[in-house]
């Protein structure tokens, strides 16, 4: 589904430039759940980011179900992304001014679904992730928990081929870490692709594989047995 | 997603009502001051404009060696209109030239203001009374009109619009004639009056010698004005021959036509200064500047409240909005606010109309149907909310999700800049008008209290139509008026000192001629005005030559002809050898503008015209008593006034002259403290913001051990700082602009010092007010919170 090949990305400043990307090769199938690990700096973020065609990375290329993306512009960047890609965020990102209903109910709107069909499909992901008494709402009367529920609902509720998520677990305590991890599994289970950048081996564990970078490279890949084998 | 826009947008101004206030409510004062100016500017550029002929209306005029003057001979008009087809019509008109009584048996009514006019001018000018104006039968027949005001003070119960009895100047002498019927005057025209006659023809018998009169032309639309002017001139020059005028002069071959169009004249006339037009543009400047600060102010504040907006944008761009999208998403939020401004402006403007109109002597209002506000406000609104809201839009949506999500957000260098160099502006804006309006206000303490040679105190000036030219004439009602009680000394003379122009002459002194003022007086002039001698003798009735050919000059007019010992010495001048018997001290008659004109004083005079202007030096204490008196016996004193006894106080009128300047320290006033205002608001925002933004760095620096007054000091240095700079920049274009101001007067000020220092320190202390008030906040919050909180 996904092929990066020979990925660069550096960043510039007056004084100094810091290469975050340094020539990463990766493969994703279609229905994998891959993790990204590696020490601050490695350049996990940055990748999720080109992945989420939220960067631009200096060379490389990034092909999407045969699709070369770095030839886009940003028009046609917004519209694949919002088309074929959900996001969760280590800090749920969510807006403030809208309640949980709306907040989910955003990106339908960006892919102009009708508005009857909208009220069905955000009733469903809001049943179906438990959180419909909280549904008039607004983020800040929420766990942060709920909070992180509710971006996982908004990045799934236009049923994306591809979720990237970047620490989904990083501001929470882990009962509800597990809570969140559990439901990526499950999307993960119906067949959509996941790519995670996650600190927490024990986050990692939940997926297929785990890819180790460091310095912009890829230093290791392994696949998790136990998972894959649960797979089979 | 419209609707779901809107509901951020709100939700968000409501989180925020406190800078969402000031910014709307700053914009809002502003606009208010730019409706207001903006109405007047459309008031004073639209004189006329009703009539429907108002493009194709010219005044015609002549261009003399010295000057430019509408008045121009009846004849001129006729000739125009046989020679030339392009014009249409001709009108022509004549002002009254003094105030007279109307009465009814009930009431009387002053003319002051009395225009003739012919058929045509009438037709063209749209002068037309409220039943259809009929021409006038006859070569003799008049059609004498009223203003409603006059004719609803003669005639309180009259429904009707039937001819009326009404007897003209003193009852006892006046005459009879008949009111046709009551005409609304357009106090929106360049023709005004409060009685108009309507003749078929207006200054028959008269030559072209005659140059009283105003001549109106009605052309063909597309006449070529320039050549038509051409004609015009050569032919006046023909006629001047043709009725043998005098043509070998430098003075005749010197004179032009010109064609002035109607709708300068109440601006910018040829014939008169464009003193009204300046103004205006000044007018214009200084609320457009006042709107900028406002934009300024919300351009600030948008840009400070980015962060606050940066995470929607990023989650909104990664789910797939265009920036042009959210670009456009952030301007008509910024339109709604602006609506919301517009709004509160109407109404502010609404509350301030009635003391706007008060000092600009107008009645203006917002709720008249072709108002022009109509089609103005909307194209503003748009205006404002994109100079206002296209830098905050781009920015906001500008934001790059990858950065904005993570949190590692912070406003660009560029827009640090920007901010400052906007507070700056503003400002720099605010300290000029503050100096400005410093130095005016001592100009004008200055013209309050300096001596003005004269004491216009307890002087009353009584309206007359009499002539008192002849001394022997004035003689006896000067005994009559000095027998009553507390009346000092009574005088008569050509002019007063308020301002009014004196005439002008040739006199010659020890065979130098130069050119310089006369004013005809009686015995006790001077002692009436309290004027100093400065050498020799007042006119005294001891003295029979006073009378005949004595005169009294003033030190500018020694001055002018070098005169160290002027007494005993001839003066000539209007075919008359004066003796000089005086020397008065300068005085200032004609206010601060003007330097004292040498001048020359008799009591005889045969170039001047008739005296008519009473003067009355009462004391104090017996004023009332004096004037009651006056008034009692008025009818006896001066028959011809009869009983419309009109006085004055000499001090008003003279305090007139100092009007336009008191206008424009109200002016400067209300600019300076909406300035003022506005910036201080757009900076307590800010502070709020900045001081906000720096919680962290503050609980740092308090762990760390910095002291309250360290951290205070901190956070003010950088808008102390930008208040210095704003200074600095403002100092020099104030001094400029008031010294420019300044060389209007004849007798000023040096500039002071004082003002600069003043509006440094009012901003400076403005500004660490501000400051400390949000900084007190944050110095007094417990820094283990704001630590806790990252």
């Amino acid at each position: 589904m996904i092929k990066i090949e020979n990925l660069e990305k550096v960043y510039k400043t007056e004084e100094i430039e810091t290469t975050a990307l340094n020539g990463i090769n990766l493969h994703v199938k279609e229905g994998e759940f891959v993790s990204i690990m590696g020490p601050s700096g490695c350049g996990k973020s940055t990748l999720l980011n080109v992945m989420g065609l939220l960067d631009k990375p200096e060379s490389g290329s990034y092909k999407f179900l045969e699709t070369e993306l770095l030839k886009l512009n940003d028009r046609e960047r917004s519209n694949f992304r919002k088309r074929n890609m959900g996001f969760v965020f280590q800090n749920f990102n969510l807006i403030d001014e809208l309640t949980v209903f709306e907040n989910i109910e955003l990106p339908l709107i960006y892919n102009k679904i009708p508005s009857a069909e909208r009220k069905k499909l955000v009733n469903e992901i809001i049943e179906r992730m438990n959180i419909v008494n909280r549904s008039g709402h607004f983020p800040q009367q929420l766990s942060g928990g709920q909070q992180q529920r509710v971006a996982v609902a908004r990045a799934l509720v236009t049923k994306p081929k591809l979720v990237l998520a970047d620490e989904p677990t990083g501001n929470l305590d882990s009962a509800h870490g597990n809570e969140v991890m559990e439901l990526l599994c499950e999307l993960n289970e119906t067949g959509t692709t996941i790519v995670m950048v996650t600190h927490s081996s024990h986050d990692a564990s939940f997926s297929n594989r785990i890819i180790n970078l460091k310095d912009g490279h890829v230093i290791s890949e392994k696949i998790n047995k136990g998972k894959t084998e649960e797979l089979i | 997603m419209f609707k779901l826009n809107l509901k951020i947008a709100l939700r968000n101004l409501w989180k925020n009502g406190g800078i969402t206030s000031i910014n709307v409510g700053g914009l809002a004062i502003a606009l208010a001051a730019f409706i207001l100016v903006m109405m007047y500017v459309t008031y004073e550029t639209t004189f006329d404009k009703g009539n429907p002929n108002y493009d194709n209306i010219y005044i015609v005029g002549r261009t003399m060696p010295e000057f430019k003057t509408n008045y121009t001979p009846p004849p001129l008009g006729k000739a125009i209109k046989q020679n030339f087809p392009e014009v249409m019509a001709v009108g022509t008109l004549k002002k009254g030239g003094f105030e007279f009584a109307i009465s009814s048996d009930a009431n009387t009514a002053f003319a002051s203001n009395y225009l003739m006019v012919d058929y045509e001018a009438a037709k063209m000018l749209q002068l037309l009374p409220n039943e259809e104006l009929a021409k006038p039968a006859n070569e003799e027949g008049i059609l004498f009109f009223l203003a409603k005001e006059s004719m609803m003070t003669l005639f309180p119960k009259k429904k009707d619009d039937k001819p009326e009895l009404v007897t003209l100047g003193s009852k006892a002498a006046g005459q009879t004639a008949e009111v046709k019927g009551t005409i609304s005057v357009n106090k929106h025209s360049n023709v005004t009056f409060d009685a108009l006659s309507v003749r078929k023809e207006l200054g028959k018998n008269e030559n072209y010698g005659y140059n009283n009169y105003n001549t109106y032309i009605q052309v063909k639309s597309g006449t070529d004005i320039a050549a038509l002017e051409q004609k015009i001139n050569t032919l006046y020059k023909n006629e001047l021959i043709k009725d043998g005028q005098d043509v070998s002069t430098d003075r005749y071959k010197q004179t032009t036509i010109f064609l002035d169009p109607l709708k300068n004249q109440h601006l910018k006339p040829m014939a008169g200064n464009n003193a009204a037009y300046k103004v205006l543009i000044a007018l214009s400047v200084l609320a457009m500047l006042i709107l900028l600060i406002a934009c300024i102010n919300f351009t600030n504040l948008s840009i400070a409240q980015a962060t606050k907006r940066a995470k929607e944008v990023g989650v909104k761009k990664v789910l797939g909005v265009y920036r042009y999208q959210l670009t456009f998403q952030f301007l008509t939020e910024i339109l709604m606010q602006c609506v919301v401004a517009t709004i509160l402006g109407l109404l502010i403007a609404e509350l301030l109309m009635p003391k706007f109109n008060a000092l600009f002597n107008v009645s203006l209002s917002i709720w008249s149907a072709n108002n022009a506000l109509l089609y103005q406000l909307p194209l503003i609104l748009l205006a404002i909310t994109f100079i206002a809201g296209i830098y905050p839009a781009m920015v906001l949506s500008g934001f790059k999700p990858s950065l904005v999500l993570k949190g590692n957000f912070q406003t660009s260098r560029n827009t640090y800049w920007l901010r400052n160099s906007l507070l700056i502006v503003q400002f720099s804006v605010a300290v000029i008008f503050i100096t400005s309006l410093l130095i005016i206000s001592t100009q004008l303490k200055y013209m309050r209290t300096q001596d003005v040679g004269f004491n216009a105190n307890q002087v009353v000036y009584i309206k007359n139509i009499m002539m008192f030219s002849d001394p022997r004439v004035f003689e006896p009602v000067r005994q009559k008026i000095m027998r009553i009680p507390g009346i000092k000394s009574v005088t008569v003379a050509t002019g007063i000192p308020d301002g009014s122009e004196n005439g002008s002459n040739g006199y010659t002194v020890n065979g130098v001629e130069a050119s310089i003022d006369f004013l005809d007086v009686d015995f006790d002039y001077f002692e009436t005005l309290d004027i100093k001698l400065a050498d020799g003798r007042f006119f005294n009735k001891a003295f029979k030559t006073d009378t005949a050919n004595s005169a009294i000059i003033n030190e500018s007019a020694a001055a002018k002809y070098g005169l160290t010992d002027p007494i005993g010495k001839t003066i000539r001048g209007c075919s008359m050898d004066y003796k000089i018997v005086g020397v008065v001290k300068d005085f200032k008659a004609q206010g601060f503008e003007t330097p004292v004109q040498p001048t020359l004083y008799s009591i005889k005079n045969p170039c001047g015209n008739a005296k008519t202007q009473l003067m009355l030096k009462i004391d104090q204490d017996q004023m009332s008593e004096a004037i009651a008196t006056l008034k009692a016996q008025w009818p006896d004193i001066n028959k011809m006034d009869g009983d419309n006894f009109r006085y004055y106080f000499l001090n008003d009128l003279y305090g007139k002259l100092f009007q336009k300047q008191e206008q424009l320290q109200s002016v400067f006033f209300a600019a300076a403290l909406l300035t003022i205002f506005i910036a201080t608001l757009g900076l307590f925002a800010f502070a709020k913001y900045m001081t906000n933004n720096r919680m962290k760095e503050i609980a740092v620096r308090k762990v760390l051990g910095a002291s309250d007054v360290q951290i205070l000091k901190l956070l003010n240095s950088s808008f102390f700082a930008m208040v210095i700079i704003a200074n600095c920049i403002s100092w020099p274009l104030a001094y400029v602009l008031t010294k420019k101001w300044l060389e209007t007067f004849a007798y000023r000020i040096d500039i002071p010092v004082l003002p600069f220092l003043i509006s440094a320190a009012v901003t400076i202390l403005l500004t660490v007010l501000t400051v400390s008030i949000q900084a007190a906040k944050a110095v007094k919050a417990n820094p283990v919170n704001a630590l806790k909180y990252e």
